[in-house]
């Protein structure tokens, strides 16, 4: 099918080896690309149960059709792999030049396989791979391994690499590229560093085939312009995710000292006015054409960003209202290589478990000098460091304080208060690879838009399932999440670039595929209905405060949404994908 | 009337690099960045700041006047007559944009698409513009 290279690079990092392999098209028909196809690679590869940090995980970048080719916000990559944090399924969705480069260099995937027996790295330049050492590099950010590495190869070289964060095999580790993008969440991070790869470089001169190159860029023109850079998008221009402090603040679902309430009253000193007062440019990623990266520089904190959940995380669910150190809790954790989402998910579980007398971290909520003192000795494990990198679950399990540990299967909650949303709960609790709103994202429905009511449980599972639907889809075939294409848009750009006829109910035939193969391989690693949960403290413990004052979600309520989700799948009562489905996959 | 020219506003760009994909989309039948007419690329230097690197065609007369075989012409776009283009280039020395390539020993100049510079309209927030 046009718009592929056909072509896989398999790197072995036992023995320093490398080979090339057609892309199998009976998977990327049934698959696309993306989050679907990286994920059925790794399912027919891994043989289950294996040990996420062991040499026989596999890690995969993965693009799509439409990867390399002016599709607006088709630059992103995924990265494919099994989860340390979580030991489900894990596909991140990284920003940046990486997807684009890697399809120039003439592949639609890399594959990595084993472990390199000493730190090194890998320089990619079309059919050009080098395997190098990496001991110079070992122990250096992310930031300074990108420029050393970008003096090198020039700056038209993508890199991608992990911080300390990563070499130290922290659940909570991400991967970095372009300085300010990651792969973020479920320890991917870890996944590079278990296998001694510090980074991976890559150059690509070669061209993208479509069905007609001129035809695309035709109707490109006229989609970007009415489709693309309208007002449903351009807030991601206008304001970026920062825009979203107002709206949650307003819903009820801002977090507030680790979700024990919801609202802040100081949220306009972080809200996106105040990030666009320090804003010094702006950045998309390769084929974009909204670019939602914010540049922002105050003091000497410096990030692109903060996106909305490192502002929400290390802000009010930490009880600091300062922008300075929101932004440069944002610069230290991706220069660490760590996921700005769950390490401050540990630092606010840590600072409520003090506050509370259970257990003493050393750390209460609206210490800002500590907030980012305390990254350092995560990275590096040391003293009061090493317990927080184990993710709130595992520091549940050793310190107490379950209800307050605020995850789903060991991956902590991204900034929504699911108390103010309730589909927002059962996302987190279905989610692919646990506590996750990039799943399905009922937000926006349930608050944002105010288009359905928040606080019932009725019909809340068919609304998970349709955004999950919409988003399985469009990480497939791989578009970023900003653009609110519609699944008619989206076949029919695959159209234009693959020369074959797609309509959306194919688009939804390979989403909902998606859904049962990544919940496919959880279930083969022993998850079931038992694990899609949320604390107590959202099925138990009433909100104080904000719109949703009062609001909990009723553990009868929470099982029926459950119920109701599983039953649109097609799956049984105990969440179990039945073999009719299993067998078509 | 003044010649229409490609013009670029740092400002504006995001660094997408979609004006590069329309460029090779519209000439060479595929998208190939690095055989586009113009480039442009933006990235963060050393974490700290964002620069702009640009190539862009903006019909300064250059190559025109620099050419020993009288192959480039310049009047609403350049025009290069392969019949007399000898791949000596020296065009592509004095380019002070640095955006003509010896392609089989011919020059390749940006030709604005003959006034339809797809490379703008591809352009999400007006960083290029043709006027």
């Amino acid at each position: 099918m046009l718009g592929y290279q056909n072509k896989v690079l398999r790197i072995n990092l036992d023995n320093k080896t490398y080979s090339t392999e057609p892309l199998n098209m009976d998977w990327a028909e049934k698959y696309i690309g993306g989050k679907g196809l990286g994920i059925k690679y790794i399912y027919e590869e891994l043989t289950p149960g294996v040990d996420p940090l062991s040499p026989d995980n596999k890690l995969m970048f993965m693009t799509g059709p439409l990867t390399g080719t002016p599709a607006p916000c088709s630059g992103k990559l995924a990265i494919i792999s099994k989860s340390p944090a979580t030991g489900t399924i894990l596909d991140c969705s990284i920003g940046g030049h990486s997807a684009i480069k890697v399809k120039y260099a003439g592949y639609d995937a890399i594959m990595f396989e084993g472990k390199l027996d000493q730190p090194g790295y890998i320089s990619i330049e079309d059919d050009k791979i080098q395997f190098i050492d990496a001991s110079d590099l070992w122990g250096k950010g992310s930031h300074e391994t990108e420029g050393i590495l970008a003096d090198k190869y020039g700056t038209d070289t993508t890199i991608l690499s992990i911080g300390p964060a990563g070499e130290n095999l922290l659940p909570i580790s991400c991967i970095n590229s372009d300085y300010y993008r990651q792969a973020g969440r479920g320890g991917i991070g870890a996944v590079m560093g278990s296998k001694n790869l510090k980074a991976v470089t890559i150059k690509g001169t070669g061209a993208v085939t479509v069905d007609d190159s001129k035809k695309m860029v035709r109707k490109i023109a006229e989609i970007l312009r009415e489709d693309t850079t309208t007002e449903d998008n351009i807030w991601a221009y206008t304001d970026g995710t920062p825009g979203l402090v107002e709206a949650c603040n307003d819903g009820g679902i801002l977090p507030y000292k680790n979700f024990s309430d919801t609202t802040d009253v100081k949220w306009e000193s972080y809200n996106s006015e105040s990030i666009q007062a320090n804003k010094h440019g702006k950045k998309g990623c390769g084929s974009c054409g909204l670019g939602c990266g914010n540049f922002t520089k105050i003091g000497d904190a410096i990030c692109e960003g903060p996106e909305y959940e490192t502002i929400a995380g290390a802000g009010p669910n930490c009880g600091i209202s300062d922008l300075e150190t929101i932004v440069k809790f944002n610069q230290v954790c991706d220069d660490l290589g760590m996921d700005t989402i769950s390490a401050s998910g540990a630092l606010s579980y840590a600072m409520e478990m003090t506050e509370k007398g259970i257990h003493d971290f050393g750390i209460t909520f609206g210490d800002k000098e500590k907030l980012i003192d305390y990254l350092y000795l995560m990275a590096k494990k040391e003293g009061v460091g090493a317990d927080l990198v184990m993710g709130v679950k595992a520091m549940a399990a050793k310190y107490g304080g379950e209800d307050m540990a605020m995850h789903s299967k060991g991956l902590e909650f991204p900034l929504y208060d699911p108390r103010g949303s309730w589909a927002m709960g059962l996302a987190y609790a279905v989610s692919d690879r646990g506590g996750c709103h990039m799943r399905s994202y009922p937000a926006a429905e349930e608050v944002y838009a105010a288009s359905i009511p928040p606080y019932t449980a009725e019909g809340k599972g068919k609304l998970v399932y349709d955004l999950a639907i919409y988003n399985a889809v469009k990480f497939s075939l791989i578009f970023c999440d900003f653009w609110a294409l519609g699944l008619d848009r989206m076949a029919e750009v695959m159209t234009l670039a693959t020369g074959k006829q797609f309509s959306e109910e194919d688009m939804n035939q390979i989403a909902e595929r998606v859904i049962h193969l990544a919940r496919a391989f959880n279930q083969r690693e022993g998850f079931d209905r038992k694990d899609d949960t949320v604390p107590k403290r959202i099925l138990n413990e009433v909100l104080k405060s904000g719109a949703a004052a009062g609001q909990k979600i009723p553990v009868g309520d929470f099982n029926k949404m459950l119920d109701e989700y599983y039953e649109v799948l097609g799956w049984s009562k105990e969440g179990k994908v039945p073999d009719s489905i299993l067998s078509q996959l | 009337m003044a010649v229409k020219r490609l013009k670029f506003q740092k400002e504006n760009c995001i660094g997408c690099q979609l004006c590069m994909q329309a460029c090779s989309g519209m000439h060479e039948g595929a998208f190939i960045p690095s055989k586009a007419r113009l480039s442009i690329e933006s990235y963060y230097d050393k974490g700290g700041d964002i620069k702009i690197g640009r190539h862009v065609c903006n019909l300064c007369g250059i190559c025109e006047k620099e050419c020993p075989f009288e192959a480039i012409t310049i009047d609403e776009k350049v025009s290069v007559d392969f019949d007399k283009c000898t791949g000596c280039s020296i065009c592509v020395e004095k380019c002070p944009q640095h955006v003509i390539s010896m392609r089989e020993d011919k020059a390749i100049i940006c030709d604005t698409c003959d006034g339809e510079t797809w490379c703008v309209k591809l352009c999400p927030h007006g960083a290029l513009k043709f006027e």
